[in-house]
């Protein structure tokens, strides 16, 4: 039973992580109708960052993980306005060649400029193991839920309620009306990049003491944050953390009991899966963030 | 029998109705236009008719058998041809080759002899050639044969599109607002085209907000509001029927 | 004159060992070994070319399908002793018909999904492959794949290699152009093109895009158990998705959809790195970087380039495309 509860512990860790990269991507879905291959290299700069800010620069745990979420956003906020831009009105093939095209080009700079050898940055909560009824786990881990709880809420609050994320929810509605109706597109999209930047580096700052950043890290979360969106039905954000905890959850249960080295693959397979027997996702072809 | 007919057909989107219980009859030879304000379902109902969309209920038969649900490529086999809202061509083929397109499946050739090129399959390609340039002829655009598509002026794609359709000799022509967006006198040109069809004895359905040419060229009229079907008859009685007017000014 | 011309360039090709030996002797192995590796890479691309820039499908699943022909090639031939002239078809038939396989379910699917899904299956497809060690041998490789002979021809030597690898290519290249031209070419251009209007015309558009889809695979199954007999080591690094990047950017670079520009990108992608001696990491930048460039500013790569070049100063037509 301890072990059944560490394992949905670890999932849910994992969907923690799932689920904040993946609503950056369905952000940027949603509002600017962009599918980004690139994404998963946010978390790989926020983490390289983290790293920096916390172990290079011995900066406290809180600040150092701000610091990389703003420094990842606003290499988010530079992307949007160089490479970005200029594919938002292509068809979706130039932007995700394009896309990738980045992400290739941003690991093998990784590479070049950090190496290849894995950069720990293991934190006192990290290290430090609770012991609740017969399960032990890192304090990290329930730290990380709670942050994405945090984060989760502070967005939907931001959506309601601020004028910007208002604009944002409007433009993932209805992008034509927006413009006439004198909301600043341009400012959405690039306002939605910083966020979707921010909440992948933020998301780095909070997982990499358990998991390690290395510079390949950013193509597999990008590929199980795609299946997540996908599953949640493209462009819904609520639908793309639902489907990203599940995975998560699954991931981890499948690691546990069925195959440590096939765990990657349960991502695809419920991916897969999905899309054969709903094509629009579990929930649906709602739109909106 | 009637060439083409839809009975109790029903579309709908998000809680909206789009098509509503709609019944619709064409014989062989008919000029019908189907008219209504905007947002009434025409092009979904043409979109229903031609496989493009599943439909919720109702039946659609063409020439006595039920082709509901069927794919639109079938329903064009079967010989329906329809030009599209948006004026659609292959912009990077020539204005001969897109017309090429539109007949080369009518021919009963597998994969493989098209890949060996076979005689007889080099002997069609030459019929081909042949009735694409008279229907460029009678389009006015022969001398744009090899011009790629997507060089040629909307009103000229409009033409081209409206050539490709009757490549295959189709029995019934569905036109989505042929005179949409187009100068006066290629109105007139497109009227006596839809005209010069109707007298060879194809079946034509358009949809059209143009009333003049609605009025000028039309057999019968057929009004949707609101996806239903409100009013039907000869042009001079639909024009006068109250129910329409209200539809298109009572609001 | 093209008869005279496609003749002097065949026999030039063909020639190329010879010519090596002549002009750079110490060099031979070297230059015959990056010839081999650009003429199997010219006919994968092709094959990547049929499915991407002819029907229009953008499938991230080519790695796999050249890993199953050469996995399935390797182990029959390590394993049931098969000859290659066996292992070679059977490599082809895996790969294709893994390739109908997988298209049915995909192409139920829509855009970002059908290439989400293509590219999940690459990526099973290769954990699949590290991780049956039982197998595939996983890390460990499949290795002593031994050489091709076919009857009394015993493949053993850099240049045969390579006029296998010449023969590939050309195979591929005639089977390429026509299943690209004349009526299937205009078929699979109109479902690429406007999939609607290709219904329109009577044109199956799930018909095409599985034609491409089964043959490209095939084709690529093809190759990777050539290339699998040539190296006599397969590992499932092979199957990495980033051999799809690779792809792209010969296809972006020398020109998506035309044999030409396909064949110019393979040679510029694997030739001109070794002729640079540009190291791995670096390489993957530039070309990273190169094919962000041209995917947004000349999406028709150097064939694009070339064809405006030479058909440059016309009268000024009466509208713009």
């Amino acid at each position: 039973m301890g072990d059944l509860v560490e394992q949905l512990v670890h999932g849910l860790t994992l969907g923690s992580l799932y689920a904040m990269v993946a609503t950056g991507l369905a952000l940027m879905f949603g509002v600017v109708r962009l599918v980004n291959f690139a994404h998963g290299e946010f978390y790989m700069l926020g983490g390289y960052a983290f790293w920096y800010a916390y172990r290079v620069l011995g900066l406290p745990y809180p600040v150092a993980g701000v610091a990389a979420a703003a420094a990842t956003a606003v290499f988010g906020l530079a992307y949007e306005r160089t490479v970005i831009r200029t594919i938002l009105a292509r068809t979706w093939h130039v932007q995700l060649i394009a896309t990738l095209a980045t992400s290739i080009t941003l690991t093998n700079l990784a590479i070049i400029v950090f190496g290849t050898q894995p950069k720990e940055v293991p934190t006192v909560l990290s290290s430090a193991i609770a012991e609740i009824g017969g399960v032990r786990l890192a304090w990290q881990r329930p730290l990380v839920l709670v942050a994405a709880v945090v984060v989760f809420a502070g967005l939907e609050w931001f959506v309601a309620r601020t004028k910007l994320g208002r604009a944002m929810r409007a433009m993932s509605q209805n992008r034509e009306a927006c413009a006439v109706v004198g909301v600043d597109v341009q400012r959405v999209a690039l306002a939605t990049f910083g966020l979707s930047a921010a909440l992948a580096g933020g998301a780095a700052a909070l997982v990499s003491p358990l998991f390690n950043i290395f510079p390949d890290v950013g193509a597999l979360l990008t590929l199980k944050a795609f299946a997540a969106v996908i599953v949640g039905g493209f462009g819904y954000v609520k639908g793309a953390i639902a489907a990203a905890f599940l995975i998560g959850v699954a991931e981890s249960l499948a690691a546990g009991y069925l195959s440590y080295a096939y765990k990657d693959a349960i991502a695809f397979v419920v991916m897969v899966a999905v899309l054969l027997v709903r094509p629009q996702g579990l929930f649906g072809r709602r739109i909106g963030i | 029998m009637a060439l083409f007919e839809a009975r109790g057909l029903t579309k709908r989107f998000l809680g909206v109705t789009a098509v509503d219980a709609v019944d619709l009859s064409l014989e062989a030879g008919e000029l019908v236009s189907l008219i209504g304000p905007n947002g009434s379902g025409k092009t979904t109902l043409f979109n229903c008719v031609t496989g493009y969309l599943p439909s919720d209920a109702g039946r659609v038969f063409f020439r006595g058998r039920d082709v509901t649900g069927v794919a639109p490529h079938r329903i064009a086999r079967l010989g329906v041809g329809r030009t599209f809202q948006l004026v659609s061509v292959f912009p990077r083929l020539s204005a001969l080759e897109n017309l090429l397109t539109f007949l080369q499946q009518h021919q009963e050739e597998g994969v493989l002899a098209r890949l060996v090129r076979a005689p007889r399959v080099r002997r069609f390609e030459g019929v081909a050639v042949e009735r694409a340039m008279m229907l460029l002829e009678s389009v006015g655009l022969a001398s744009r044969a090899s011009a790629p598509a997507g060089s040629l002026s909307y009103g000229q794609r409009k033409l081209l599109a409206f050539a490709a359709a009757l490549m295959p000799d189709p029995e019934l022509v569905l036109l989505d607002e042929p005179a949409a967006a187009v100068n006066p006198t290629m109105i007139n040109q497109m009227k006596d085209q839809i005209r010069a069809l109707h007298r060879r004895g194809k079946t034509v359905l358009l949809v059209e907000h143009n009333m003049d040419v609605v009025m000028d060229i039309s057999q019968r009229v057929i009004v949707l509001d609101h996806g239903q079907k409100i009013a039907e008859g000869p042009p001079a009685a639909v024009r006068r029927d109250p129910k329409v007017i209200e539809a298109y000014f009572g609001r | 004159m093209r008869a005279l011309r496609f003749g002097l360039g065949g026999a030039v090709l063909v020639a190329v060992p010879w010519i090596v030996a002549a002009v750079a002797p110490g060099q031979q192995r070297y230059i015959l070994h990056v010839l081999i590796f650009t003429a199997l890479y010219g006919a994968l691309a092709l094959s990547y070319d049929l499915v991407v820039g002819h029907v229009g499908s953008l499938s991230l699943a080519h790695p796999a399908f050249f890993g199953i022909g050469a996995y399935t090639a390797a182990l029959l031939a390590t394993e049931a002793h098969w000859p290659f002239a066996a292992a070679l078809p059977a490599g082809i038939a895996a790969a294709g018909l893994t390739a109908l396989a997988v298209g049915v379910p995909m192409f139920r699917l829509t855009e970002h999904s059908f290439a989400m899904g293509t590219l999940g299956f690459a990526l099973v497809a290769q954990i699949v492959a590290t991780n049956w060690v039982e197998f595939t041998r996983g890390p460990l490789c499949v290795t002593g794949i031994p050489k091709p002979e076919i009857g009394p021809l015993r493949i053993t030597t850099l240049p045969a290699f390579y006029w296998m690898g010449l023969t590939a290519v050309g195979l591929i290249g005639l089977l390429y152009h026509g299943l690209t031209t004349a009526r299937l070419g205009r078929a699979f251009h109109a479902v690429r093109d406007n999939e609607m209007l290709a219904s329109a015309a009577s044109i199956h558009p799930l018909k095409y895009r599985m034609l491409a889809f089964v043959i490209g695979g095939a084709m690529a199954g093809g190759v990777g158990t050539l290339f699998a007999s040539y190296v006599g080591v397969l590992c499932p690094t092979e199957l990495a998705v980033s051999l799809t990047v690779n792809l792209l950017v010969m296809l972006f670079l020398g020109g998506v959809g035309s044999l030409r520009g396909v064949v110019v990108g393979a040679v510029a992608f694997t030739a001109l790195p070794e002729i640079l001696r540009m190291a791995p990491t670096w390489r993957m930048v530039i070309y990273g970087l190169l094919l962000l460039v041209i995917v947004i500013r000349a999406p028709d790569g150097l064939e694009g380039v070339i064809r405006r070049r030479s058909s440059a100063p016309r009268r000024p037509s009466a509208s713009g495309a």
